[in-house]
């Protein structure tokens, strides 16, 4: 079931193909693809996502939906395109890979709501697992008010972003230069140890004084953790969840989690209720 | 060019439709898809309860296609009337309704209410859903097809669409029972029921063990249904299946089917049902056609 909130302001869906302009390696299985799409780098924010299809083929058939790693400007400092980072885990990434600079994807977005605001001004703390980092690029630069999001104004929401980042091993790890030179305090960990604290993300982060929010993406186990984190840190969590989508704009009904109502739980739909929950409102299993 | 077509008593501006369940309430799809284009929209499947759905995961993707089991999750008739029709009312297309009964005295009830509300151009019934555990599948039998499209119409002025099941022996006698009782039209077809395995795991992959496929992989199946009942039943039919581009709608009109609902290629290319709208016009010309009528059943030797 769904409560489907319109009045949130939200930018009107597009369609459009787009050509890939820059695509390159960045980890172990991990790439950006850039594509040029201004209509799109306009309005999208940091939090939604993108759905990409290979064109001209029936298998596979569906989109993919991808978190907006960030924007990117032409000469004039205008969004030109967007900036996607994935990781090949499938049949869809397996064959994206090796799509060419020229060619063209199929991408329709902005969807889902973007990150809200966090609660106070000072210290906001980022926990990211496995591919989960994806979204913290726009959102570091947001937060810190360095760049300017879906026609919004430039606005500092936050004096210091700390990014917790955590991977399986050290050549999973993709982006830190990124975050770094956006302005996030970058924190790794390692299931092996060979980055960064040895161990759990949440332990690393649960190590350090609490920041004002928490905002997590990534692998369910991690996620639950991070929630359980910021109840005992006593401040507000919001996660951006996975779920597998046919559409991604909230017509399959496919991408349902259990969200908690006054009366139990329901389905939400992640892709146009979420991605984006409040960690507390979520039935974690 | 007159794309306008006639089922029954329902007249619809031109013969492309979205299918139900594969374009929400439409409020999702503001901005992709003009909907004036649209010869009409049928929502999703209300039930006369609030239904939570199947867990997940409830869809996914196989050769050319995809299975679902999402189990009609709906926020109940009452929620559908106050919260959905008001906005639904105001669309510049045709709105058809579609209900889903347990029980034919529940589907009877569902349709005298909704027949007193305005705003829909007609109703659909799903007589078909293969995802509903517990739940009958009444278009497996004719008698009970022509009772309750009979029933439907006795309580309910406006034109009734039955949205018939391909998982039966031949469908040719079931769409002949609802033309008895007094359908406008067929809907041709509700999903193929199928199933995914994970074999190492040794699991079914979606979580109700099995589900309706749809999409590109079953045009061929859709489009030999809609040609056997053109052929041995005196009802209009709207084809439905795997429908993805211009070449399919013909495809199906020539086959028998006066219009046709896109379904799952709404998924994958939101914008689809109106380009076809757009596109339509010339392909009718290519066969010398300036009315859509001219080209439905037409298929030769």
């Amino acid at each position: 079931m769904s409560n489907l909130d319109l009045s949130s302001g939200k930018s009107a869906t597009l369609q459009r193909t787009a050509q890939v302009v820059e695509h390159v390696r960045m980890a172990r299985d991990t790439y950006r693809i850039r594509l040029e799409q201004p209509d799109l780098a306009r309005v999208i924010r940091p939090g939604q996502f993108v759905m990409l299809r290979l064109p001209g083929r029936l298998d596979p058939l569906l989109g993919r939906p991808f978190a907006l790693y960030d924007t990117f400007l032409d000469a004039q400092g205008e969004p030109a395109g967007i900036d996607v980072v994935y990781l090949v885990v499938g049949k869809m990434t397996g064959i994206l890979k090796d799509v060419a600079v020229s060619q063209s994807l199929v991408v329709w977005g902005p969807l889902g709501h973007p990150f809200p605001d966090p609660a106070g001004d000072q210290d906001v703390a980022l926990v990211a697992g496995g591919i989960g980092q994806t979204p913290f690029l726009a959102h570091i630069r947001e937060l810190l008010g360095t760049r300017g999001y879906g026609g919004q104004p430039v606005r500092r929401r936050t004096r210091r972003v700390r990014l917790y980042y955590g991977v399986r091993d050290a050549e999973l790890a993709a982006g830190v230069k990124d975050f770094e030179s956006a302005g996030a305090e970058v924190h790794l960990a390692s299931n092996d140890g060979s980055i960064g604290h040895r161990g759990f993300v949440t332990e690393l982060l649960e190590s350090h004084p609490a920041p004002q929010h928490l905002f997590g993406c990534g692998p369910e186990p991690m996620l639950h953790a991070l929630a359980k984190v910021a109840e005992r840190m006593r401040v507000p969590c919001h996660v951006s969840l996975e779920t597998p989508m046919a559409c991604g704009v909230g017509i399959c009904f496919s991408c349902v989690t259990r969200v908690k109502t006054d009366d139990g739980w329901d389905y939400r739909r992640v892709c146009v209720d979420g991605p984006i929950f409040e960690s507390r409102k979520l039935c974690w299993e | 060019m007159d794309l306008s077509i006639t089922l029954g008593r329902l007249k619809l501006g031109n013969p492309i439709l979205v299918a139900s369940g594969t374009f929400g309430y439409a409020r999702e799809m503001e901005g992709l898809v003009d909907f004036a284009k649209l010869g009409g929209i049928v929502p999703k499947t209300v039930t006369q309860a609030p239904r939570a759905g199947n867990p997940p995961p409830r869809t996914v993707e196989t050769a050319a296609g995809m299975l679902n089991a999402i189990g009609l999750d709906n926020d109940g008739l009452d929620h559908f009337l106050k919260h959905y029709l008001p906005y639904l009312r105001t669309l510049p297309t045709a709105v058809i309704g579609n209900i889903a009964g347990k029980t034919e005295a529940e589907f009877l009830a569902m349709a005298e209410k909704v027949g007193r509300s305005t705003g829909l151009a007609a109703l659909e019934l799903n007589l078909s859903c293969p995802n509903v555990s517990g739940g009958v599948d009444f278009a497996i039998d004719p008698a009970v097809t022509k009772r309750v499209v009979a029933g439907v119409r006795a309580v309910c002025s406006l034109p009734i669409l039955a949205k018939l099941t391909p998982n039966v022996t031949d469908i040719v006698p079931i769409a002949q029972a609802a033309a008895d009782g007094g359908a406008d039209a067929v809907s041709l077809v509700n999903t193929f029921v199928g199933m995914a395995i994970d074999w190492k795991r040794r699991k079914p992959i979606l979580g109700n063990v099995t589900g309706g496929l749809s999409g590109p992989a079953i045009k061929p199946l859709a489009l030999r249904a809609v040609w056997r009942v053109a052929r041995n039943v005196k009802i209009p039919i709207i084809g439905i299946g795997g429908i993805s581009n211009i070449d399919d709608v013909m495809e199906f009109l020539i086959a028998g089917a006066s219009a046709v609902q896109v379904g799952t290629a709404n998924f994958f290319n939101p914008t689809l049902s109106g380009t076809l709208a757009d596109q339509l016009p010339a392909a009718l010309l290519q066969l010398g056609a300036t009315r859509v009528a001219d080209i439905v059943g037409t298929l030769a030797g």
